[in-house]
């Protein structure tokens, strides 16, 4: 009976014990959370400043990310083009359109007529798809999306080509299929 | 050892995740651009800033150091990024994620890239875990 209550009074001892020093552990823990996750949000940020500075092309720390800026030529002319406006070179067949969705996305549905030039394929395909384009064709690229940045930076791209007339219809196949115009299947242009 | 491989495996994908970004950042600032969730005023010191953070923190769990802040920042940058995905995914945004490359050659954003990031943020919960809790 003795060593029975010695030994539970040993064992809640060293569990008070325990606690006591989880408890210290803890807010030790805790505080270190607290000061470390700073300096290392410090340290990252000086870093990152370090590194922009000595960089050539040094990213400036605001940038002007305007749709309206994003789509003007360094001219002062706007690429991108309505819905409506498309819609109806689309019917008067004075435009090529140029889809910069995956050749996957192409495939199961496009603007009739759409040449398919993914953005991620432009390196290998872009001869094949533009050799029989003049230069001076309306072209207008569209992909999906609000951000729509494919049909963005393929029609830069196009310009810096020597293309000289190209438009971007922003979210492109979202309005094409809201607007419930025809759509082809399949890969028989591209 | 299970906390050390969690350390190199989070800390490796933290390594790889920031080297692209921080060679292209108008490439990455383009891609944050895209998610269309942070303000325009923002979009250059997050790229600027988000790699080199991502650096850090893969730095210091592989080598062990600074641990309590490290994982607590860990697993708020991952919650953050799953819930930037899954809002940009909710309403429709089709975008490259940006999460390991700038090119155009990763694909789109889609269910496996939040499995990705939440399989890491397990890991990372675990730290979290063993770091705050096991010990007690």
């Amino acid at each position: 009976m003795y060593i029975g209550l010695k030994i539970g009074k040993r064992a809640m001892a060293e569990s008070i014990s325990i606690q006591e020093n989880n408890l210290k552990t803890g807010k030790v823990t805790y505080s270190q959370a607290v000061w470390q996750g700073g300096a290392l949000l410090a340290l990252s940020f000086l870093l990152a400043l370090s590194i922009n500075q000595l960089r050539p092309e040094r990213l400036p720390l605001t940038g002007n990310w305007s749709i309206k800026d994003r789509l003007t030529t360094p001219d002062g002319d706007r690429l991108d083009i309505s819905f409506e406006e498309a819609k109806k070179l689309f019917m008067e067949q004075s435009a090529l359109f140029i889809d910069t969705r995956s050749m996957d996305e192409y495939e199961k549905g496009h603007i009739p007529g759409a040449h398919s030039l993914s953005w991620h394929d432009v390196d290998r395909r872009f001869i094949e798809v533009t050799e029989d384009i003049s230069p001076d064709t309306l072209i207008i690229t569209y992909c999906e999306g609000a951000a729509c940045e494919l049909s963005c930076d393929l029609a830069l791209f196009l310009l810096d080509m020597g293309f000289s007339n190209v438009r971007v219809l922003l979210d492109g196949w979202t309005e094409w299929n809201k607007g419930r115009l025809p759509v082809e299947k399949g890969n028989d242009v591209s | 050892m299970l906390t050390l491989s969690a350390r190199f495996i989070l800390g490796g994908a933290f390594v790889y995740a920031s080297f692209d970004k921080i060679l292209h950042p108008a490439a990455f600032a383009e891609a944050v651009y895209n998610y269309q969730i942070l303000p325009d005023e923002l979009i250059n010191l997050t790229a600027i800033v988000l790699p080199c953070l991502e650096l850090v923190l893969g730095i210091f769990l592989i080598i062990n150091f600074w641990m309590p802040g490290t994982v607590v920042i860990c697993n708020l940058l991952l919650i953050t990024f799953i819930g930037a995905l899954l809002f940009n995914m909710a309403r429709g945004l089709n975008i490259n994620c940006g999460c390991f490359s700038t090119t155009a050659v990763e694909s789109s954003m889609n269910v496996l890239t939040v499995l990705r990031d939440t399989s890491f943020l397990a890991i990372s919960g675990y730290l979290l875990y063993a770091i705050f809790f096991y010990k007690k």
